[in-house]
């Protein structure tokens, strides 16, 4: 990753982390805001629900209390205690409960029993415990009906005025799906009934229950997801207190509402039923989501500006160091004429002008050293050309002056010392010959000409040709190691046997009292190396760092070009050359070139 | 002496007059609302109109002739023939014949018959069976045995009812049937030249129209009966004859007669009869009346609840299905049973309305005719338990009542009567001794 780059993601992370924080804080205090606001609403609307609630009750019993003041019933109640026959009163009741729209209504005569009942007027003559519950203004009961089933109502009781002993009224209405249907709610307010017929009021609050998500009904029904009301539900029953809370009727947010489960509860503390006041939160999320899409907008607007912003920032100060890290590769690669612009007198600046003034001393440093080596050079191809041509030229002194005294030789003798110095000096003029031509031949390297070859027919070729090497000298043995894989190369296959040739000619003279040469090949990755090791006595580390350096031999004939020549036909191939030795091992040298594509 | 004229012009006047109002006239039209289906058995009140039977019980109950002139039993009992009368004819015009006599009673009764086979033999008709069938005649005067014309002449189904009756159904139009006179009634023209009848109409309604004048004659349940009085209606009402009684299946756990006794015994018959029947005909524990029988008080009707948790003796019974036969206080009067009943452990259950087959059946019999051994007959008829009766004395049928009420199957509880209210135009209006309303010998006031 580059300055840049990381100067880049510094800045945008750190200028993203702020601006999140200040969304997320903005975020948190909005729903706060709107929570408070909603939990208001939600008092206030369960609190006006409550209202209506209690007037509905008032209701009923306004509702018993005009029937109890009716003339016919105030007649009816008077006939009855007179009489003490109660069977003309039969369908009383439900005559009355039909014109003040009660859905119970049960006359109950002075001995506690009923008269006439609207809801199950098969009861009659049997007992009405609720008729004692005079004081109460209304009370919720659980009325058993002939179906069996136990609905809930809002009951009242009233004493008919006039008839003594008294002659009461329980009536009521049903606080079912109608009952709800009539309540004003506001919008988005749903009520919602659960009553379970004989499970809260007979099985008490310590009872085991499972809740029934079919048992909540609202005024359109069963309320939709009911299930996700049992907890609150519950806790209101188990608890005798309301309980709030928001649910999230499903996956979307704006499914959620305020929940608010009140128990109802009989005269006797129990929890009968449970009225449930769910206000929807969709226009609340809704408002939600909006300001916080607009926070996201916003955020990431800035978090924009911020990454554009540190774009330019980080190319503002990384530039000059991308100029100084390009100008120290420059250098590195050889060139050392790299200069950086300077620009400010800050510390990139010092740095760049620090740059320039070690690369131009650098330079300069170069330039007096490549003098000072071309003038080494010289002096030792100097040294080297008058070593080599000294010794051939000492012969020849030798033979002009030992041709010249034989002058005064008899002619025979003088013939004889002639025929001797003219083969001394054609000889000794061939080994001149043969230096200069080894030093034209360092000078004009050819340029290779590639051919495809197998690495194995090149050295097998080397092999073969100093197989039998050894015959007249000392006893040298060539042997070969190659991998069966084929081993293909691009190369000048004159050149690499000319290399081959060269080490394997270095190997034999490094082992004068005679050894092994071997000569082994195979493929590495990409490459095939090529290792020609003799068991000679070695090079110390100082040599083989030098070994490779024109003119320079450790052997005593030597010209100290043939491993340069080797390394130069390597380096012309793409290749390398290196030597592995140890003082009394050996040495190995290891030839790696790229491998030919199939 | 012209004083002494005067005064015996007048009484002569008067007399005269007297002699006017009481004597029937034909025409006009009777309009007659009824709750139910007028063609419903048993006492669908066209049915008698239009129909008549093999044989017939006047007013007193008696056993009278009406489509056969005489009948003859041979090989005690167990073989009956009776000899038509003759020049009858169907509405149609179709003469009665022992054939298709023998042809309606056969569509009458084809699963179940009180007799094994009956054939038409020139002018009689046949009925032989294995036992015995000492009741037959007052049995065919029952209203399911009535002759209706099954197929005419050309061999065809007739589109409407077609019987001998009074009147003739002519028109069925806006929930009115109109039945028209018939003119050549083998016995003898009815006054009223036609009756509408408008079908399910609630009493309510009834009652209204009969205040209003748009009624002649309405319905008056028992249970109403006191309400028309107190409202100073024109009733008619028929002795007790219908027979109110809880039939119980002897399936499952009801098998035992002991859980069958304890139903009996939890039932509390006083308050059907003293509120939900407003004190209306009798309570009874015996399949006859009192009147009839002489002995129903010998068997007690009182509630026991203690005896019926005895009985139970804590057998679990399951849900025990509840059936009503009709609505308004029969509904109540089985809702009342199931509450006694679930006061005595057993767990009841009303049965849908309309539903019949149940653990429990509340049903009405029509008891008619004054002879006991025939109305018993009929009883067991009705209850698919038909014997032959043939106890005579009131100790035998106390006895045969007995040992038929010991197993329980049939829980009697209220006698009934039936009822009618009619409006100021009717004259010599009867109860006929099944409780419909004899409208063929009714005439109006202001017929012309």
């Amino acid at each position: 990753m580059s300055l840049r780059q990381k100067l880049l993601l510094l800045f945008s992370l750190t200028v993203a982390a702020a601006v999140a924080a200040v969304a997320w804080t903005v975020l948190v205090r909005i729903r706060e805001v709107f929570e408070r606001r909603d939990r208001d609403e939600t008092s206030l609307f369960v609190s006006q629900f409550q209202r209506e609630f209690q007037h509905r009750s008032a209701d009923v019993a306004a509702s018993i209390d005009r029937i109890s003041a009716e003339e016919r019933v105030r007649n009816m109640a008077f006939e009855l205690v007179q009489s003490s026959d109660a069977s003309p009163f039969l369908n009383e009741a439900q005559m009355l409960a039909q014109d003040a729209r009660l859905d119970f209504l049960e006359i109950v005569g002075p001995d506690g029993s009923i008269v006439s009942s609207a809801q199950w007027p098969a009861r009659f003559g049997y007992p009405e415990p609720a008729a004692n519950n005079v004081a109460q203004t209304s009370f919720l009961k659980r009325e058993e009906l002939s179906d069996g089933s136990t609905p809930l109502g809002l009951f009242a009781v009233r004493v008919i005025r006039g008839a003594e002993p008294a002659v009461r009224l329980v009536g009521g209405v049903r606080m079912d799906q109608n009952f709800l249907a009539d309540l004003p709610v506001a919008p988005g307010m749903q009520v919602g009934l659960y009553s379970e017929e004989g499970g809260p009021g007979r099985a008490g609050r310590d009872a085991v229950h499972r809740f029934d998500p079919k048992r909540l009904v609202g005024a359109d029904g069963v309320v939709p997801s009911a299930e996700r009301y049992a907890a609150l539900i519950e806790r209101a029953r188990t608890s005798g207190h309301e309980a709030s809370g928001i649910l999230y009727l499903t996956p979307s947010r704006q499914d959620s509402v305020a929940a608010t489960a009140i128990p109802l509860k009989n005269s006797d503390g129990l929890a009968l039923a449970v009225l449930t006041v769910a206000i929807s939160r969709s226009g609340l999320v809704a408002e939600q989501q909006q300001i916080r899409t607009i926070a996201y907008g916003v955020a990431a607007a800035g978090i924009l500006l911020a990454i554009v912003f540190s774009l330019w920032i980080a190319a503002r100060v990384s530039r000059p160091i991308e100029q100084l890290a390009r100008a120290a590769e420059e250098v590195a690669s050889g060139s050392w004429d790299a200069r950086v612009p300077v620009g400010g007198n800050d510390e990139v600046g010092v740095l760049a002008r620090s740059f320039n003034h070690m690369t131009e001393q650098l330079a300069n440093q170069r330039e007096k050293l490549v003098q000072s080596e071309r003038v080494a050079a010289w002096r030792e191809l100097a040294r080297r050309l008058a070593h080599e041509l000294k010794n051939p030229l000492f012969p020849l002194q030798l033979t002009v002056e030992n041709l010249a005294r034989a002058r005064q030789l008899p002619p025979a003798e003088f013939d004889e010392v002639f025929n001797e110095s003219t083969q001394t000096l054609s000889m000794e003029i061939g080994n001149l010959k043969k230096i200069i031509g080894r030093f034209s031949d360092f000078s004009k390297m050819p340029k290779p000409e590639l051919e495809r070859i197998d690495a194995r027919d090149a050295v097998s070729r080397v092999r073969n040709l100093y197989a039998a090497a050894g015959e007249d000298g000392p006893r040298i043995e060539v042997v070969m190691k190659l991998e069966e894989a084929p081993m293909p190369l691009m190369v000048d296959p004159e050149l690499i046997h000319r290399a081959l040739s060269n080490l394997v000619l270095n190997a034999k003279d490094a082992m004068p009292e005679g050894g092994t040469v071997t000569i082994s090949a195979g493929n590495r990755q990409h490459n095939v190396e090529i290792r020609v090791s003799d068991t000679g006595q070695g090079m110390t580390p100082e040599e083989c760092e030098r070994l490779f350096t024109p003119y320079y031999t450790t052997k005593q004939h030597g010209t100290g070009l043939g491993l340069a020549i080797v390394q130069s036909i390597v380096a012309d191939h793409a290749g390398t050359i290196a030597v592995e030795s140890c003082e009394g091992q050996g040495a190995t040298f290891v030839i790696t070139l790229p491998r030919a594509d199939a | 002496m012209f004083r002494r004229f005067a005064i015996s012009f007048v009484f002569t006047l008067a007399a005269l007059g007297a002699t006017a109002r009481t004597r029937p006239h034909y025409g006009g039209t009777l309009r007659v609302e009824v709750a139910g289906d007028p063609w419903q058995r048993p006492s669908g009140i066209a049915r008698r109109l239009v129909y008549d039977g093999l044989t017939q019980l006047d007013p007193s109950g008696a056993l009278q002739p009406a489509l056969a002139i005489s009948w003859e039993q041979d090989n005690s009992f167990h073989r009956w023939q009776f000899r038509l009368r003759p020049g009858v004819r169907f509405h149609d015009g179709t003469v009665l014949t022992s054939a298709t006599v023998v042809a309606s009673l056969k569509a009458s009764c084809s699963a179940r018959c009180p007799w094994d086979a009956v054939k038409a033999v020139g002018p009689l008709v046949i009925f032989t069976n294995d036992s015995s069938m000492p009741n037959l005649p007052a049995l065919l005067a029952s209203d399911q045995f009535l002759i209706a014309l099954t197929a005419n002449a050309d061999g065809k189904t007739p589109a409407g009812a077609m019987g001998t009756g009074p009147f003739q159904a002519s028109d069925f139009k806006n929930g009115v049937l109109a039945l028209a006179a018939n003119e050549n009634c083998w016995s003898g023209r009815p006054f009223a030249d036609s009756v509408e009848i408008r079908v399910h109409r609630s009493i309510r309604d009834q009652w209204l129209d009969l205040g209003l004048g748009r009624a002649d004659l309405v319905e008056v349940p028992a249970e109403q009966l006191r309400q028309a009085q107190q409202q100073r209606l024109s009733v008619l009402t028929s002795p007790p004859i219908v027979l109110l009684a809880l039939q119980v299946s002897d399936a499952g756990l009801l098998a035992n007669v002991k859980v069958r006794g304890a139903i009996a015994a939890a039932v509390d018959r006083s308050a059907l009869y003293n509120v939900i029947f407003q004190k209306q005909g009798e309570v009874t524990a015996s399949l006859l009346p009192q009147k009839m029988s002489g002995y129903s008080f010998l068997f007690p009707t009182a509630r026991d609840l203690n005896k019926a948790h005895e009985l139970r003796g804590g057998l679990a019974t399951g849900e025990l299905t509840l059936s009503v036969e009709g609505e308004g206080a029969m509904q109540l009067a089985g809702q009342r049973i199931a509450l006694n009943l679930r006061e005595a452990g057993f767990n009841v259950q009303m049965a849908p309305v309309g539903v019949q087959h149940s653990d429990l059946m509340l049903r009405k019999f029509l008891i008619s005719g004054n002879d006991p051994s025939a109305a018993l007959e009929r009883i067991l008829w009705d209850a698919d338990a038909l014997v032959p009766v043939t106890e005579q004395t009131s100790a035998d049928l106390y006895k045969r009542e007995q040992t038929i009420l010991e197993n329980r199957k049939i829980i009697t509880l209220v006698d009934l009567p039936l009822g009618y209210a009619s409006g100021a135009r009717i004259r010599d209006l009867r109860v006929r001794a099944d409780g419909t309303p004899d409208l063929a010998g009714t005439s109006m006031e202001d017929a012309r």
